[in-house]
């Protein structure tokens, strides 16, 4: 067993820690406020780092070290995390680099030469698609569907929702993996995953006024007629159920990798005022009930840290080797670690408005920005934090702790 | 073209905490100086320009550098020669550069040497001066802007008040200030092909010395003591409105000797 970085895995997250503080803090707060967007050069400079091809092999343009995609990519996020508490940008990220492993999976050769190659650039945005207006958390019924099929292609129809990055896509060019039905009697097992170009014709999108991580679109897209070429498709006809949930647990991973950075910075932010704070003739982190709360707090984040590089190195070896690995195990790992990652992202940044009193209220501090942020994984995003309960509990007790499945009293 | 750039680690200044006014050095992380990444950058941008160029950097110091070393591997240096061995230790100024200029030497091809200005941590300046002294080579410090054409340096060296233009055939020494380039982050591609560049490993024997030429042995300097300095607070509170505070403050300052008259 060993728990030390390479010194390549060290030397870049050192050195993702110095973009996101030279590049990424200054300017967290105009992107959440001000901008409502990531700008162009600070996703060329990230282009040029190399962090868009982190997880796409070298000859699709990236520069993933096969076998350690996941560490990389969740160090990275966590680094990335720590520079913009908003969100904007760490999810912009992760949503790229998370999907484009299951692209690299499951997607054509075709459909990979084609696409990979423009996100590694970061000229396209690449994010997933599989809520709709009907219910986020009740994948298994979804309603947009293939209402014909011409043989080369599919005619979609249909609506999702509350969809991350309908605007970048739309502008920069892009798409979304999306679940649909292509034999919708047959329930989710006739449900269908495929590489959505967000300008293919027919396809029209809204967006919400949000919360909090400002410079993220989230929106819906109407699909009416829209043609989907078959090249696009990810993994196989009617499996599309299952491919979408391995990706789910690569997004659990840098979801949850992008709230502990967040909650780390926050803390750290919140150490730092406490020390110099004076009440009642000390510090504040004199007084216990602030410290051995922070200290909770950072142990928690400790263990959440462990857990979460131990989900990485499990999807790591997976890829290498599908027989080597339990997929139950990483389930399972996923989406404790999802459970609790954006929980305690929100716990950390609304205990650190606490210790910063009215201050901490204000924008003058980047707490509320993070809370806002962290509030939207905590909500949804590859399932809200009951529906990884409900994966936790179906790991454990079987279908029993399922409602729509178990024995409900007089079925 | 031929680039030898000496690096430094040293503790991460930014970690160390002082207690009883002694700095705290133990579970420090180590980090290379702000002016020896200015020094690496200088010479990769140099290759960049002029091409064909070879990078050697040559860093003294603990086994961290097996570590270390990777971040100017991957910032553009061709090859690394580390000194670790622990005869090396508790050498001063000048059997550093003594230590430098026998590698460089062994090393054999250079045209360039270029080191920063100052340590971030010692700040003694001194390396740089005697390693050029010990090569026999001209040396042009406190460089900030630097060019190089036809076997020729011309360099803009900071005196502060002034700047000073020079020029210098080559092979000749160059500290570098810190305005002279911004450092860049490595990419992450550079960082995967930086593990599989040269190294070597160099004892006082590979370089011609023995162990009582170096390190401890061989330093005039013994460093007696190490403290932070004194600071104290007068905690003059100042009374009155604000104009009269005002010139209350000016007065104090004044004679605190902070403002000219
Ligand atoms: C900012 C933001 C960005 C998003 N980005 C994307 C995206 O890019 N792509 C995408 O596909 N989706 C995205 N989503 C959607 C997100 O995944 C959904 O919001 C989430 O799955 C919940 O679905 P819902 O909103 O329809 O809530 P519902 O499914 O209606 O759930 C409502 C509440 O009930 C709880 N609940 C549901 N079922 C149960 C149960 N059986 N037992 C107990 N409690 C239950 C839920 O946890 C939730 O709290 C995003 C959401 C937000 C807020």
């Amino acid at each position: 067993m060993d728990f030390t970085m390479s010194p390549e895995q060290e030397l870049w997250k050192q050195t993702v820690r110095e973009f996101a503080d030279q590049e990424l803090e200054p300017i967290a707060r105009k992107i959440d406020e001000e901008w409502h967007r990531i700008p162009d050069e600070v996703i060329d400079k990230m282009a040029d780092l190399g962090i868009f091809g982190i997880t796409i092999p070298e000859e699709y343009g990236g520069c993933a070290v096969p076998g350690e995609e996941m560490q990389y990519a969740v160090t990275t996020i966590h680094e990335l995390a720590r520079g913009e508490l908003s969100m904007s940008l760490p999810v912009y990220t992760l949503l790229c680099i998370g999907w484009s492993i299951l692209m690299v999976d499951h997607a054509t050769e075709e459909a990979k030469e084609e696409i990979l190659p423009k996100v590694v650039t970061g000229e396209w945005f690449l994010g997933i698609n599989t809520t709709e207006p009907g219910g986020g958390s009740d994948l298994a019924n979804i309603k947009t569907v293939a209402t014909k099929d011409t043989g080369d292609s599919w005619i979609i129809n249909g609506e999702k929702a509350y969809i991350s990055g309908v605007r970048e896509a739309t502008e920069r060019g892009g798409g979304h993996a999306t679940l649909f039905l292509t034999e919708p009697e047959k329930g989710y097992k006739g449900a269908t995953f495929a590489y959505f170009p967000a300008d293919a014709p027919g396809t029209s999108y809204t967006t919400y006024s949000d919360m909090g991580r400002m410079g993220l679109s989230t929106g819906g897209f109407v699909y009416k007629d829209v043609e989907i070429p078959k090249k696009y498709i990810l993994g196989e006809e009617n499996k599309g159920f299952y491919v979408n949930m391995e990706g789910f647990n690569v997004a659990r991973a840098v979801v949850s990798a992008a709230c502990l950075g967040g909650a780390e910075k926050c803390l750290e932010i919140s150490a730092d005022y406490t020390k110099q704070r004076v009440l009642f003739g000390r510090p504040l982190l004199n007084f216990e009930a602030i410290s051995f709360e922070m200290v909770d707090d950072r142990a928690q984040l400790e263990m959440l840290k462990l857990m979460l590089q131990k989900g990485a190195w499990l999807i790591d070896q997976s890829r290498k080797d599908k027989s080597k690995v339990d997929f139950r195990e990483i389930n399972r790992t996923m989406a404790m670690c999802k459970c609790y990652a954006p929980e305690m992202g929100v716990r950390v940044a609304r205990n650190g408005m606490m210790y910063h009193g009215g201050f901490g209220y204000t924008k003058d501090t980047p707490l509320e920005m993070s809370l806002r942020g962290t509030m939207s994984y905590l909500v949804g995003a590859e399932g809200g934090y009951h529906v990884m309960k409900i994966i936790m509990g179906r790991d454990w007790f079987g279908d029993e702790a399922v409602p729509y499945r178990g024995s409900q009293v007089g079925h | 073209m031929d680039i030898v750039v000496c690096m430094k680690q040293m503790p991460d200044l930014q970690q160390i905490r002082i207690k009883d006014r002694k700095p705290i050095l133990e579970n420090v992380p180590l980090v290379w100086g702000d002016l020896d990444k200015n020094a690496i950058e200088e010479a990769a941008l140099i290759k960049e320009k002029v091409g064909e160029a070879k990078i050697t950097v040559v860093a003294k110091g603990s086994d961290k550098l097996q570590q270390g070393i990777l971040e100017p591997l991957a910032m553009g240096a061709d090859e690394a020669v580390l000194l670790t061995d622990p005869a090396f230790e508790g050498s001063d100024s000048m059997g550093t550069a003594k230590v430098l200029a026998k590698a460089i030497e062994k090393i054999g091809a250079y045209d360039l040497v270029i080191l920063g200005e100052g340590s971030t941590d010692n700040y003694s300046g001194l390396v740089g001066s005697a390693l050029a002294e010990l090569l026999n080579l001209p040396e042009i410090t406190y460089v900030r802007e630097l060019n190089v054409e036809n076997g020729k340096v011309t360099a803009v060296r900071n005196m502060e008040e002034s700047f000073e233009v020079v020029e210098a055939n080559l092979p000749v020494v160059i500290t570098v200030a810190q305005e002279i380039n911004e450092p860049r982050l490595p990419k992450f591609m550079a960082i995967r092909k930086a593990g599989a560049k040269p190294r070597h490993e160099w004892g006082p024997a590979d370089i011609g010395l023995s162990a009582d030429e170096v390190g401890e042995n061989a330093a005039s300097v013994d460093m007696l003591s190490n403290l932070a300095p004194e600071q104290d607070r007068k905690n003059i509170i100042l009374e009155g409105d604000l104009d009269e505070k005002i010139d209350a403050l000016v007065d104090a300052l004044i004679k605190e000797g902070v403002l000219g008259r």
